[in-house]
């Protein structure tokens, strides 16, 4: 077994430790013996989409996100679109995470029209949202907790045909008021976990993994690793957040 | 001079010599409540002296460890801050000790090291002779934000010096050579020639991919390293100047202990220099620190051997007398400084000991993403060279897996977060070894270190 994965602009969106996350999922593809075939898609390239079974989209600073709108209007926005509802595995993070969704206000009033993939908008806030932060997912995604650092300052607000990916327990999540954090649509996770958020949440990459391995395989069962380091990290900043959070 | 003035000089005199006597470091503390009493004291106190100011994320310390020694080697009578006092606090505390009750600074220049990010503050009051930027990388996104708000700051805190004042940019970033569109004062540049270094790939993670003008992706006659080199806008023109006025023509040889360069440009007759830093960014320092002296108009011999026999000392490349093959420090706060130090790791020809001391707190930036851009993978290059990875500090756990997803074997790293214990155990080493930590990490392992070991204690 294999998946493909796709690194969408590594060029512009690899804030801050972004490609941590493709050097994970690789390495847990490759100590299971699957293969791993990493694409990287700066801005111009013109491969599809249509031949990948994950795809990653990290996040990145605003000076970098105005020359990233003028490619995602080139028709890579349709195609996202397209692979969204047609079930494609796709982990979105920060920047790239607002970027699926209908568009962004800045504080001042400006507006700029995205993917429309997910159903949720930001707004800017003249504060940043800035610091190490927890939540859980819901049972049907396994339930587990994951540890991440967020530093945006869109607020970002959920519509109803997607759900939250999980619960803050400590931090902001997506706007710091109603206690949501990112979002889930069919195979999509939206997260403002920016930087590596795979390797300290082992349980977050293999549900990546093996939601990608069943739609391309029609099932999957994922081999057990040691995950005693990742597991530490995992704890350290979970019982470091519980203490802040009393 | 105000009776404000006056007060605010003793309350910070007072201040420094009771934390003194309490064996605190007092180097920030003293002047914060100076600037309580009397706002604009620190331009009270620097008005009749030249300085030198040096910003930029990267190189700061040791490009003024450099100038200084230039200062002290031309005989002038000079004072300077250290790195842990770089801010307007720290950076007023150090003129208020150099000066009398009534607000005379008793030395003729300064070379004052100044955090990016304060120099919004500084740079006004300070009134310097002469500005030194380093360069521009990504650095502590969750305290500085982005890249190019770091380099609003400096323009400015350029913008707000109020007489005209020379500026000397590293000619090899786009960030920071961009600063010389203002007008307000005269530019000058130091950089790496073409063939000096063999070209670097291009790195996608370059912290300034796209244009800083027109936002299109720069092209490249050649990288020394990061986004640094000969880089050159095709749609809009901007590109890296053709005759920086010091430049280094060639690197005739790079060793663990230094390099030797030739040097030239339109300020500079051709000459050899011997850098005691090993590592291309200690290049860069050199340069820009060279440049800098040549304009204080120290002699160009003296200017030359300072980057020679310098000591700079805390955690950049120090060298501790450790076990049998003895330790260095090596101090990394981002990605850009951390790849420098994997590189420099590929020169190590024996089998040595890496330790990593990665820490979180407020000065080393809150978020430790970036060791994910940091080529670590590198470290898989060593072929057995590297005998063991020791992990060291409150975020130990997340470096363990940083080095794990590198490639390297879990049974070769070790985790000891007992500084005590850590040098302890390293004492009975027989391999040289090489410590890799952050800045608050350095502080606490610093002080084992010289009390095992001894060396200069630092007030912070």
């Amino acid at each position: 077994m294999e998946l493909k994965i796709c690194h969408l602009y590594p060029d512009v969106l690899n804030l801050y430790g972004d490609g941590g996350n493709i050097r994970c999922l690789r390495q847990r593809l490759q100590w299971r013996g699957m293969g791993a075939e990493v694409v990287k898609m700066p801005i111009g390239a013109k491969e599809s989409l249509a031949g990948f079974d994950l795809v990653f989209i990290g996040g990145g600073q605003d000076f970098e996100q105005q020359v990233l709108l003028e490619d995602l209007h080139r028709g890579r926005d349709r195609e996202l679109l397209a692979a969204v509802e047609d079930g494609m595995t796709i982990l979105a993070i920060c920047g790239g995470y607002q970027m699926l969704g209908k568009s962004y206000e800045t504080y001042d009033g400006k507006r700029c029209d995205f993917v429309g993939a997910l159903d949720l908008h930001t707004v800017g806030a003249r504060t940043r949202m800035i610091g190490n932060y927890l939540y859980r997912v819901p049972e049907s995604l396994g339930g587990f907790t994951v540890v991440g650092f967020e530093n945006h300052s869109g607020k970002t607000r959920l519509g109803p045909k997607v759900e939250a990916l999980g619960t803050v327990l400590a931090g902001f999540g997506n706007n710091g008021e109603d206690g949501t954090e990112g979002a889930h649509y069919k195979n999509v996770f939206g997260t403002y976990s920016h930087g590596p958020l795979l390797p300290k949440n082992p349980a977050f990459a293999d549900l990546l993994i093996k939601t990608a391995l069943e739609r391309k395989y029609g099932s999957a069962e994922l081999e057990v690793l040691d995950d005693s380091l990742e597991r530490m990290a995992h704890d350290e900043m979970c019982a470091r957040l519980e203490r802040r959070g009393k | 001079m105000s009776i404000r003035a006056f007060l605010a000089i003793c309350l910070c005199k007072l201040l420094r010599l009771i934390s003194r006597l309490l064996h605190r470091g007092g180097t920030a503390m003293p002047g914060q409540w100076a600037l309580k009493v009397c706002p604009d004291l620190l331009s009270i106190l620097a008005r009749d002296v030249k300085s030198v100011a040096i910003t930029g994320t990267n190189g700061k310390t040791t490009t003024a460890r450099m100038i200084e020694q230039g200062f002290a080697d031309a005989g002038l009578n000079y004072m300077a801050n250290r790195s842990g006092a770089n801010l307007i606090s720290g950076i007023t505390t150090e003129f208020v000790m150099n000066s009398t009750l009534f607000g005379r600074c008793k030395k003729q220049y300064a070379v004052i090291e100044c955090d990016e990010a304060a120099a919004v503050k500084v740079f006004p009051q300070l009134k310097p002779s002469l500005v030194v930027v380093t360069n521009l990388f990504r650095d502590q996104l969750d305290r500085y934000g982005e890249v190019t708000h770091t380099l609003e700051n400096i323009r400015k805190a350029l913008a707000g010096i109020s007489q005209p004042t020379e500026v000397l940019l590293n000619a090899d970033c786009s960030l920071t050579a961009s600063l010389a569109e203002d007008t307000h004062h005269s530019y000058l540049f130091f950089g790496i020639d073409k063939g000096a270094v063999p070209s670097g790939r291009k790195s996608e993670l370059s912290d300034a991919s796209h244009c800083i003008r027109c936002k299109s992706e720069y092209e490249y006659d050649y990288i020394t390293y990061g986004h640094l080199g000969g880089f050159r806008c095709p749609k809009c023109g901007y590109h890296r100047t053709e005759k920086p006025e010091y430049t280094v023509t060639d690197v005739t040889e790079q060793r663990p202990d230094g390099s030797t360069i030739v040097i030239g440009g339109g300020r500079m007759e051709p000459h050899v220099v011997e850098v005691n830093l090993p590592a291309l960014y200690n290049i860069y320092n050199a340069i820009g620190a060279i440049a800098a002296m040549r304009e204080m108009e120290i002699p160009g011999e003296t200017a030359m051997a300072a980057v020679g026999k310098f000591k700079c000392g805390f955690g950049r490349m120090e060298n501790f007398a450790l076990g049998k093959g003895g330790a260095k420090v090596m101090l990394v706060k981002n990605p850009a400084g951390c790849n420098q130090v994997l590189d420099f790791l590929q020169n190590v020809r024996e089998k040595f000991i890496l330790v990593v001391c990665l820490n979180d707190r407020g000065a080393d930036g809150t978020d430790i993403s970036w060791i994910w851009d940091a080529d670590f993978e590198k470290l898989c290059e060593l072929s057995g060279r590297l005998e063991k990875v020791i992990v060291s500090g409150d975020r130990a756990p997340d470096m363990a897996v940083r080095v794990k997803y590198a490639g390297i074997d879990p049974r070769f790293v070790e985790m000891e977060r007992d500084y005590e214990k850590l040098v302890t155990e390293l004492e009975g080493e027989q391999r040289p070894i090489y410590m890799i930590t952050t800045y608050t990490a350095l502080l606490e392992l610093r002080e084992v270190l010289v009390k095992h070991c001894g060396g200069d204690e630092f007030w912070v």
